[in-house]
């Protein structure tokens, strides 16, 4: 296994597109929260592997604030998702169609 | 770097620490259901930002737009444009409130929720470098997620808040993205240096720098409600409490456009703009979609959400020929600041409605212009202005943008056609906007009057003046919107 840099991209567009595969495919709202955290996450591996092979810091960094962030953001999805379950008793989203047309 | 008595970082302190407070406040206190007390508190607090932006422009402190610069944020002319129209728009909100959110729980959390949103979208327009860029989308976004959620136990809040974040929180997913592969390509996150990087990059990478140019319009599309990204945008605009929906189409849309015009703007002029002819098909798609779905549309907060993505189409028009044309820019932030009061207006009024007769189906609404006079002028001069017609404010914008297509078609062969496409769009919302004049006016029985909130007729009354105003005399805000617009030449370039 070499440590270039092209392995870690190609392993970032790995995980772009099993994260893009899950929002398609999967109707259970707590899998595709987890999709779009993989997608961040592909994005954070390009950012520090970048950040690597450059002088400066600037893509760690902003990986930091892009995993603080997202972690937030999951917070709220997640208390989004109990209020919903409290309602529907269920996370799946083709329950979830009272606004249409 | 920026001095601490600069636009954005005093907005931040102001917004912020009352945003911090109100919760603590309400802990402190131990007392429920004093809603208007937060909402004072909110209310003047925006109003001491807008009165420092004001000042700030009055006495000459601004930079004109700048664009770059070497630190995180720019005290330009530019953001403070997008600080003002945004702050309208968080007045708008924090007013209609005022009833609208009366019978709801913790409403000190309410209020400071829309102050922290505030300030990420004023953020976002000030932001030169794309981690601020992100962090302040972020504290646009994640607020307003809960902000659409915000009526627990109604189904269809929760709802829309559901897709609402799915969405967003991919939006902001595809950004990181685009971001990553940009400053793998540049090696910065300045943006600036970002451009200047594409300019020199290396022609066998270009394919990943239009790769992250389109990822920019995906992640910021998403938020502006342009054509493949819209569908969650009218669920969203139905289920959410109509002054939160005020909010979201009046403004943080216009975070999405701040951010495109600082980023995809720049970087198609220097990736050199086969990118024109995309963002004009993405353009025409967005209007007639938008348009269409309209028509077919029997509830009114519904019909104002296709429409608002219609308008994300006509703005789309100038920043498309931008590169061609010294108008597009122009009218591009001209329609933006229009559209900010005019749907603001809209979606208060719908508030309105809500509060006082709790429905939104068009059919009900007969009769409304007796029932309600203010609430229905202000809703249908908010309408007519978003249709374009003079003498309101609404004509003026439209005007500059169908002009600067036309003035871009020596450059661009198929720019009069976006001109055409738009003035078509215009015609077909004036059917779906006179059939609501129509049931207001001229249906139904001799309806009372009833009771109007009175913090809803103040943002009609307010809105009244400011789109019949800038309609007859428009010099001052067409001034205003020529000091903001950047120029978008080479000679710009750091």
């Amino acid at each position: 296994m070499t440590n270039e840099l092209v392995d870690f991209t190609l392993v970032s567009v790995a995980l772009l597109g099993i994260g893009i595969y899950g929002l398609a495919v999967k109707r259970n709202f707590i899998r595709m929260l987890f999709a779009v955290e993989i997608i961040i996450n592909a994005a954070n591996l390009n950012l520090v592997a970048f950040g690597r092979f450059l002088p400066h810091s600037g893509g760690q960094t902003l990986a930091l604030f892009s995993i603080a962030i997202a972690a937030a953001e999951v917070a709220v999805g997640l208390s989004l998702i109990i209020v919903a379950y409290r309602m529907y008793q269920n996370v799946d989203i083709a329950d979830f169609r009272s606004l249409k047309g | 770097m920026l001095e601490i008595t600069s636009t954005p970082l005093v907005l931040i302190a102001i917004l912020g620490t009352v945003g911090i407070i109100l919760p603590i406040i309400s802990v402190v206190r131990k007392e429920k259901g004093s809603n208007s007390f937060y909402a004072v508190i909110a209310f003047a607090a925006l109003i001491a930002s807008m009165a420092y932006v004001g000042y700030e422009f009055l006495n000459n402190n601004v930079a004109s737009s700048a664009l770059f610069s070497e630190d995180v944020l720019v005290n330009d002319a530019f953001g403070g444009f997008f600080a003002i129209a945004m702050l309208i728009v968080a007045l708008f909100t924090t007013v209609g409130s005022f009833n609208y959110m009366r019978k709801q729980n913790s409403p000190a959390v309410y209020y400071s929720l829309i102050l922290l949103a505030t300030i990420g979208m004023v953020l976002v327009a000030y932001s030169t470098d794309l981690v601020m860029l992100f962090v302040a989308w972020e504290l646009m976004s994640i607020p307003t997620y809960i902000l659409v959620g915000f009526m627990k136990k109604n189904p269809t809040s929760n709802e829309a808040a559901l897709k609402y974040f799915l969405f967003g929180a991919l939006s902001s997913a595809i950004i990181v993205y685009g971001i990553s592969i940009s400053y793998g390509l540049t090696g910065s996150t300045n943006i600036g240096e970002v451009i200047e990087g594409y300019s020199t990059l290396d022609p066998s990478l270009l394919p990943l720098g239009l790769l992250s140019v389109g990822l920019f319009i995906a992640g910021f599309g998403f938020k502006m409600g342009l054509v493949p990204f819209h569908q969650w945008l009218p669920d969203t605009y139905e289920g959410a409490p109509s002054p939160v929906t005020a909010l979201l189409a009046a403004a943080t849309k216009k975070a999405g456009f701040a951010a495109s015009i600082r980023i995809i703007i720049l970087g198609m002029v220097v990736l050199n703009l086969d990118w024109t002819l995309a963002l004009g098909i993405i353009a025409v798609m967005t209007m007639t979609v938008g348009n269409v779905a309209a028509i077919m549309q029997k509830n009114l907060s519904r019909m104002l959400a296709y429409s608002s993505i219609a308008h994300a189409g006509y703005i789309l028009i100038g920043l498309a020929v931008a590169p061609h044309s010294s108008l597009g820019l122009q009218g591009s932030l001209y329609q933006i600041f229009n559209h900010a009061v005019m749907k603001g207006a809209a979606f208060i009024a719908i508030a309105g409605i809500v509060t006082t007769l709790a429905v939104t189906h068009i059919d009900k609404l007969a009769g409304l212009g007796r029932k309600m006079p203010i609430t229905a002028l202000g809703m249908i001069i908010s309408l007519f202005a978003l249709a374009g017609v003079p003498p309101l404010s609404g004509f003026w914008s439209k005007l500059m943008l169908f002009g600067s297509a036309l003035d871009a078609s020596s450059a661009l062969w198929w720019a009069p056609w976006l001109a055409i496409a738009g003035v078509l769009n215009s015609a077909l919302s004036l059917a779906y906007y006179g059939w609501i004049t129509r049931k207001m006016y001229f249906e139904g029985e001799t309806e009372k009057r009833v009771k109007e909130p009175k913090s809803i007729v103040a943002v009609m009354i307010f809105s009244i003046i400011f789109l019949v105003g800038f309609g007859v005399y428009p010099e001052p805000l067409i001034q205003f919107v020529e000091f903001a617009t950047p120029a978008l030449s080479v000679g710009t370039m750091p």
